[in-house]
């Protein structure tokens, strides 16, 4: 498990970074999404990887151990959601900076592709 | 401080909240209701910030733990002499910034004085925040409404610079977001003065993970820091917001810097490993290299934003260097620097507007004039030249003596608080028991900062000002003047009162090299760190 | 009576009455120069009260404390020596303002002059009285400043302008490089008070920072007072009105470097350094300045140059290092004063009554302004060291020291040489002065005709050229005294026996100086003729400093932006990969200094569907990579791919909330960015002049993917190290132990959530709130480009379609077209709407929560502007999204801060549980008023954006291009 998570979080991040290095904007924005799908997994790899132990606790006093580690859960949901915000907004402003340069390059000139 | 004062530390961060949340149930059209509160709220901000300030001058550290769990579970707020001052200063730009705005700029475009306020929300909560992910929101909230508020009034180079601006900052949460990642991974923790406590106690071979966590978040802070070669985004953005914007801009780098001061203190203080040496090193080098960067910009600066922009550079440089020195009495220096230079920006990015609204659009004058008087007086009789006087109109009056000022401050010249800043560094850096070579280098380099500014400042101002120029002198609102007028006395004040503020910069440095007490305040609450 | 807080009015009332001149109407000349005078006059009554003490020789201090952590006392000194300077200051002050109110213009706004003038003398006396090192630099930086605004006080004079800004630039150099000799000079002694350094002399000449600490200080007494090569910015200067060249160049501002050589000199002299710099640069500006002052043609400049060498000759009597050189320095340092200003002052009056100061123009002017031209005689002959006038005394001293051996170099036996050459160049331009100016033929077409000027006017001039006689035949009884005390104050009981008698016997010296006398007039009578001819200055004239300063700044400025294009960058893509290439590096240093090692813990077993899930999720991601620049609806689907391999992971990894998260936010994000794609334009393959693709995109794009590539891999070994090391004790913990009994909800996560770490949810939908904000700011002013608003092709089609058919209305055949899936959306509305206000209730223990349900909510109000189309929906349900950002804001604030009415901190929850048939236990937790403020935030932020971007369509296009029969048809929300 560990293994293949950290490979896909690592390809995710290669292929996000790849895209974030291109010079249009569309495909910056897509980059930005795949690095943070893979931030949002490291965030839970930092909580180590626990499978079917989702932390739902039963009524009364909880038993740490029986449950994966919630923290890094709230932080990825916060996360996810702020990221969601900001991805939004720079697709809007990609949008307004197209109309006003007519152009969908990053610099706002189109120099070499 | 009990009873309703406890709650006090959290007022900066919800009273713009709520305001803000508020105007955006009024119309839009409810101009002077929205002025009327959001100035009456950013002034009440600064008598919270000064209340903050003395409370803690008298009695140390105060914690307020969110929720009244226990720490460091709860995400605790800390208010303690550098965060409170740091709010004052925030606070100061954040109302003489509103009041300036009020002149015209919160009517070119919708929402500014919610935007507004908002960002001064995530400011405070930047400063005030003892928990590193609720820094990361807060880092958020900030930069939200500072995108927010360079599109303000929109426009082509707006637009295209909160794009660098934007894609830049959301790379730079995503480092963040892995450096508080792998910080958890290691300590179990996300209050900082747990982190401080279990760090110094980590297992030799979770070293390295935690050292590049560390050095990944010190990247994301450092690009808010304005650091070469990440800070290319700055001068440009900067140029671009309008004026009441770039002015409260002053303190965001500073946000950068403080959480670096705080951080490097506390987590890589007096007793951790090499890594906060290198790191130490790191600084004053990439310092430096900000500086040069920066003195560069100052002289190639083609319009007065520009010069600004890169002092703003300059300044981080000596900041960062001055950390990565270390050092007490340099410390004290640094922070008196800090809120000397920041108030000194603001005020020129407030000054600049109505300079270059008085002057045509065209670029400074560069390269040389054909002198007048040759090297010497051999035929140079000026008979067309008018051996009188010409008449200032008042607004120039003011402008140029504003102008002059700004210059001083930032050139570091008297008679204004920017002298003392510079004496009080280079004495400070004199004070080491063997000067290195990379200090006499910053020593080098801080003179070289005043001269470009007094160089590149000299050839703005007297082009803008001194020129006889067609063009009517410009209407200057009293609204534009006071708070320009406020920022330098404040500056004044500070030179007067060097002795008592440089005393508090100096208890403040203490307090920093010695995080003790901050760790007894915020950190946790049973002795022996909390969960271990 | 000598109180010694008479010095701090001493030192303010300048500044007070520049204050109150400035506040002056621009008429105002005779309140203002009264003004200034009084307060002049004022100081000069200060000091001679303090004359008792000084004449006992004690010195006399004010201390108050400024800055006292670094040694920076605010502390005013007088002694004899600062007793003498200051008064030289004051008293000339009073002269020059008199002068000033007759020279200036009527019509010159006078009280700004009266201004800066004041705060120039006030800054002066705060140079002469400091007791504080730094406090003196402090003052210094002020006189530059003043002098700046002093010389370019006829700013629309391009020559003022040059002028001031090149005093400032020089001397603001050389103030800096002073301070830091200072800060050394403390370092070395521990303190910045005069008084210490000045007791301090040996340790310093022994200390090894010695000669660092000697070139900075001299640095900035050189470039003050103007000596070579630091001497160009004088001639400059003199755009500046005359009264003010007669202050600044005769008692003030150059005299300021010569004030702190005297007053250093003690500590800093009678070293081999000391001598051979001093000396050098004082000999040369000496030379330098009388041989160019020989053939200025314009008086003022003349007169810049004799000031350059006269002021080189005191450097070079201090450089000497003997204790009669001092003496007279000190003494040629008031001579000097006396008589150049009143030169300046005449030569003012002649520029102010014949409108010019050409030499070449004027002539014969004695008859008409006789008695000018008698004072500027004697004056001149001061100057050129006639006998029974001041300038001769200290000449005669001058070549008495210069007689001696001092260093055993060849100095010894050049000096007396050159000093007498100097002397005779000095009479020969004094003798120019007077002769080219006052005598020979009457002038012919000058601007004005001359005549006498006022007598107000001559009066300073008179009071001066009285001190020039006075002094020259009586010095005993009039300069005498105070000069002692001054030599007493400096020297201390170095102090040597010297005469002051006007005759001392046929000597050397005054063979020297006869020989200067006649050789210079002989020379004069000789060449002066000529000398209308020149055009510049043999020798040196060619060294054009002026032109050479201007063009280093030019040469700087270019270097600067030169080095600007080199040192940094404007394109983004730049900037993003030196951001993430400084991430990689620092990531990975730590572990090539400490090596890199995975954790002891076992590494789970891997599953082979979860292996297959991430094969296709890493393919989606790299395809995505692939395929974004040309097919982006291919890409975003692949992303949409990987994303929700993501979400299966999460589940997978025992986390549903995040699962069920990340899936809603998929589909939103997938919507806007479907949304923004329509403005996007169409993408041709790059066409590149040559068939193939260049080398240099080659090579950026393998730079690009080498960078991508490590920086994965960093972060799959970073992944693998922390999964793969034992957890560590964690807060964790607390959180499961308590997120029932403490926080009331089952749902360990969404308490953290709303609850333990409810302050970060508070901040988190601030952030979407401000998004929101901007989104529907930015949005409001959005023009798309004209080439994407044209309808998409099918649409066009249906249009045509229902254009050309009549009983057909338009856009019929698009609703019909849509009608199916549209009856469908409509009825799933209210379902989904329910499923999201479930999710809210149940989040507090099951997965789900406020901004799940939000997100839901939103999607479902979505799907309706999708069936019905922007308008239909409008019509139907009015949408305040602001209200609800606002009201779940407060509403979440509002229970944070109900918490304090119990006097317990923000966000402290309160829970209990409340049973309904049917539906059973509700828990009605605090949090979960507070988790119904996230959903109503939520909602209205993502309606909002999507409305905005959905209006984008609705709108009318670009005025320059409408296209053709075009009505915005509903559907278009999601072309």
């Amino acid at each position: 498990m560990e293994v293949v998570l950290s490979l896909a979080i690592g390809i995710l991040t290669a292929s996000g970074l790849w895209l974030l290095f291109r010079p249009r904007t569309f495909q910056v924005i897509l980059g930005l999404s795949l690095l943070s799908y893979a931030v949002n997994l490291f965030i839970m790899a930092a909580g180590r990887l626990r499978t079917d132990a989702p932390p739902i606790v039963g009524k009364g006093t909880a038993d740490p151990a029986a449950y994966a580690d919630p923290v890094p859960q709230a932080l990825v949901l916060t996360a996810i959601v702020i990221s969601f915000a900001t991805t939004a907004l720079l697709l809007v402003v990609l949008m307004a900076s197209r109309g006003l340069t007519g152009t969908d390059h990053v610099d706002g000139e189109d120099g070499e592709a | 401080m009990t009873g309703w004062l406890a709650h006090l530390v959290v007022v900066p961060i919800l009273l713009p909240l709520v305001a803000s949340a508020l105007m955006l149930s009024m119309d839009e059209r409810r101009r002077t209701a929205k002025r009327v509160l959001s100035l009456g709220v950013s002034a009440l901000l600064v008598g919270v910030a000064a209340l903050l300030l003395w409370s803690v001058r008298e009695s140390g550290p105060v914690a307020y733990r969110i929720g009244d769990w226990p720490s460091p579970f709860a995400i605790t707020l800390v208010a303690d002499r550098l965060s409170t001052m740091m709010l004052l200063l925030t606070s100061i730009l954040g109302f003489t910034s509103l009041f300036y705005a009020t002149a015209r700029w919160d009517r070119s475009g919708p929402r500014f004085h919610a935007l507004f306020l908002l960002l001064l929300m995530g400011i405070n909560g930047a400063f005030l925040t003892g928990d590193i992910f609720n820094l990361f929101v807060f880092f958020e909230v900030l930069l939200a409404a500072s995108y927010g508020l360079i599109l303000h009034g929109s426009g082509t180079e707006r637009t295209s610079a909160s794009l660098h601006y934007i894609a830049i900052n959301i790379a730079a949460s995503l480092l963040f977001l892995v450096g508080v990642a792998l910080l958890y991974s290691v300590n179990g923790t996300l209050n900082m003065a747990d982190l401080a406590v279990s760090l110094s106690s980590a297992a030799e071979e979770n070293l390295a993970l935690l050292e590049a966590g560390a050095a990944i978040l010190g990247v994301a802070f450092l690009v808010k820091a304005g650091i070469w070669p990440l800070c290319f985004w700055l001068p440009r953005t900067y140029a671009a917001a309008s004026p009441p914007v770039a002015a409260v801009f002053a303190i965001m780098t500073k946000v950068g810097i403080y959480i670096i001061l705080r951080l490097s203190f506390l987590l890589f203080g007096k007793d951790s490993g090499g890594a906060a040496g290198f790191a130490n090193d790191a600084l004053l080098y990439a310092g430096l290299a900000t500086m040069v960067f920066g003195i560069v910009g100052i002289l190639a600066a083609r319009h007065l934003t520009r010069i600004a922009g890169h002092y703003v550079l300059v300044s981080s440089g000596i900041l960062l260097s001055a950390i990565g020195i270390g050092g007490e009495a340099l410390t004290a220096a640094l922070l008196f620097y800090l809120v000397s230079s920041t108030l000194a920006v603001s005020a020129l990015y407030l000054l600049i507007e109505p300079v270059e609204r008085h002057a045509d659009e065209a670029d400074i004058i560069e390269g040389i004039s054909e002198p007048v008087f040759d090297d010497e007086y051999v035929g140079a009789i000026e008979e067309e030249e008018t051996e009188e006087g010409v008449v200032i109109p008042g607004t120039i009056a003011i402008l140029g003596g504003g102008f002059i000022f700004c210059a001083l401050l930032l050139a570091g010249l008297p008679p204004l608080s920017g002298f003392i800043a510079k004496f009080a560094l280079i004495d400070a850096l004199f004070r080491h028991v063997t000067i290195a070579l990379s200090h006499w280098a910053l020593i080098a380099l801080i003179i070289l900062s005043g001269l470009a500014t007094t160089i590149a400042m000299t050839r703005a101002g007297i082009d803008r000002l001194w020129t006889p120029g067609e063009d009517s002198p410009a209407r200057l609102s009293l609204v534009e003047v006071t708070p320009i007028g406020l920022l330098l006395t404040v500056c004044l004040t500070l030179m007067l009162a060097a002795g008592p503020v440089m005393d508090f910069m100096q208890a403040t440095a203490g307090a920093l090299h010695d995080p003790g007490s901050y760790i007894e305040a915020a950190g946790p609450a049973t002795e022996g760190g909390g969960v271990r | 009576m000598n109180d010694p807080r008479y010095l701090l009015a001493v030192v303010s009332l300048p500044f007070l009455g520049s204050i109150i001149a400035a506040a002056l109407p621009q008429a105002g000349r005779n309140w203002a120069s009264a003004l200034a005078g009084t307060i002049a006059l004022a100081g000069v009554g200060l000091l001679a009260t303090f004359y008792p003490a000084i004449a006992g020789g004690e010195i006399v201090r004010l201390e108050a404390a400024w800055l006292p952590s670094l040694g920076l006392q605010f502390t005013l000194r007088l002694d004899g020596f600062t007793w003498l300077f200051a008064l030289l200051v004051l008293s000339m002050g009073a002269l020059v303002i008199l002068y000033a109110r007759y020279y200036m213009s009527p019509k010159d706004p006078v009280p700004r002059f009266f201004a800066f003038l004041q705060a120039f003398m006030g800054a002066m006396l705060g140079i002469v009285l400091s007791g504080n090192l730094i406090q003196l630099a402090f003052f210094w930086e002020l006189t530059s400043l003043f002098s700046f605004l002093l010389i370019g006080y006829w700013h629309h004079n391009q020559a003022a302008r040059d002028g001031a800004r090149m005093a400032l630039i020089v001397t603001s150099l050389g103030g800096v490089c002073m301070l830091i000799g200072f800060l050394l000079l403390g370092r070395i002694t521990g303190s910045y008070d005069v008084d210490t350094v000045l007791a301090a002399g040996s340790t310093i000449r022994a200390h090894g920072a010695y000669l660092p600490v000697l070139i900075l200080i001299l640095l900035g007494a050189f470039t003050k007072s103007a000596q070579v090569p630091f001497h160009f910015w004088l001639p400059h200067a003199m755009a500046a009105p005359t009264p003010v060249s007669a202050y600044l160049h005769s008692a003030t501002m150059v005299k300021a470097g010569i004030f702190l050589l005297i007053l250093l000199w003690p500590v800093l002299s009678g070293t081999e350094s000391w001598y051979l710099i001093v000396t050098t640069a004082g000999l040369a500006t000496l030379l330098v300045g009388a041989w160019s002052a020989i053939f200025q043609q314009d008086l003022k400049g003349l007169l810049a140059y004799s000031t350059i060498s006269h002021l080189g000759l005191i450097t070079l009597l201090l450089g000497l290092g003997s204790p009669l050189a001092a003496v007279a320095a000190i003494f040629h340092t008031l001579n000097h004063a006396t008589f150049k200003a009143s030169l300046f002052m005449a030569a003012g009056i002649i520029d102010h009554e014949t409108g010019t100061r050409d030499l070449r123009r004027l002539s014969g002017l004695a008859r008409f302004m006789p008695i000018t031209a008698t004072l500027a005689m004697v004056a001149a002959a001061a100057m050129a060291g006639v006998p029974l006038l001041n300038g001769f005394l200290s000449k005669e001293m001058f070549l008495a020291e210069a007689l001696e051996a001092h260093s055993g170099t060849i100095l010894d036996a050049a000096l007396p040489i050159l000093a007498t050459l100097a002397s005779a160049f000095s009479v020969f331009y004094s003798i120019r002065f007077i002769h080219q100016a006052f005598f020979g033929p009457p002038p012919v077409d000058l601007p004005h005709s001359p005549h006498e000027a006022p007598h107000w006017m001559r009066f300073p001039i008179e009071i001066l050229v009285l001190a020039c006689l006075l002094v020259g035949i009586l010095p005993g009884l009039t300069i005498g005294p105070l000069l002692a005390h001054a030599v007493g104050a400096v020297l201390g009981e170095h102090a040597p026996a010297y005469s002051l008698a006007v005759w001392h016997g046929f000597n050397p010296p005054l063979l020297m100086s006869l020989i200067a006398l006649v050789g210079g007039a002989l020379a004069y009578g000789r060449y002066g003729a000529r000398l209308n001819a020149v055009e510049r200055s043999p020798l040196i004239g060619r060294l054009k400093a002026r032109r050479t300063f201007e063009a280093a700044l030019a040469a700087i400025i270019e270097w600067a932006r030169a080095l600007q294009d080199l040192l940094g960058t404007t394109k983004l893509q730049v900037q993003l990969r030196l951001l993430i290439g400084t991430a990689v590096l620092v990531g990975t240093l730590p572990f090539l200094f400490l090596g890199y090692r995975p954790g002891s813990q076992p590494v789970a077993l891997i599953d082979p569907v979860f292996a297959l899930l991430w094969i296709i999720g890493c393919l989606c991601a790299v395809g995505a990579a692939w395929q974004a620049k040309f097919h982006r609806l291919v890409a975003l689907s692949l992303i949409g791919g990987a994303g929700l391999a993501t979400c299966i992971s999460f589940i997978w990894l025992s986390a549903p909330d995040l699962g069920l998260t990340q899936l809603l936010v998929e589909i939103i994000t997938l919507v806007l960015l479907l949304l923004g794609l329509r403005w996007l334009p169409l993408r041709q393959p790059d066409i590149w002049p040559e068939a193939r693709t260049p080398w240099s995109v080659h090579l950026r794009r393998s730079r690009d993917l080498l960078l991508a590539v490590s920086g994965g891999i960093g972060m799959a070994a970073l992944s693998y190290a922390m999964m793969t090391r034992p957890s560590a004790p964690s807060i964790s913990r607390f959180f499961v132990e308590n997120a029932y009994p403490g926080g009331g909800g089952a749902n360990v996560v969404n308490v953290i959530l709303v609850d333990f770490r409810g302050f970060d949810t508070l901040g988190e939908i601030t952030v979407l709130a401000i998004v929101a904000l901007t989104v529907f700011t930015l949005l409001r002013r959005f023009r798309p480009a004209p080439e994407s608003v044209e309808l998409p092709h099918q649409q066009q089609r249906q249009n045509d379609f229902d254009r050309d058919d009549e009983e057909r209305s338009h856009g019929d055949t698009l609703a019909h077209y849509l009608l199916v899936p549209r009856i469908i959306m409509q009825w799933l509305f209210p379902v989904i709407l329910t499923f999201a206000i479930y999710l809210l209730m149940r989040g507090h223990d099951l997965p789900g929560g406020g901004f799940a349900g939000g997100v839901t909510a939103s999607i479902a109000i979505l799907l309706l502007y999708m069936a019905g189309g922007t308008r239909w929906v409008e019509a139907h349900l009015d949408i305040r999204p602001l209200r609800w950002i606002s009201f779940g804001l407060l509403l979440a604030v509002g229970t944070g801060i109900a918490a304090w009415i119990g006097g317990y901190p923000f966000l402290t929850s309160h829970f209990g549980y409340l049973s309904i048939p049917l539906i059973g236990d509700i828990p009605i937790a605090s949090a979960l008023l507070f988790d119904i403020g996230v959903f109503a935030v939520v909602v209205g932020t993502t309606v909002l954006i999507l409305i905005a971007l959905a209006h984008q369509s609705i709108r009318s296009p670009l005025k320059r291009k409408v296209v053709a029969g075009t009505q915005p048809s509903p559907a278009e929300g999601t072309a």
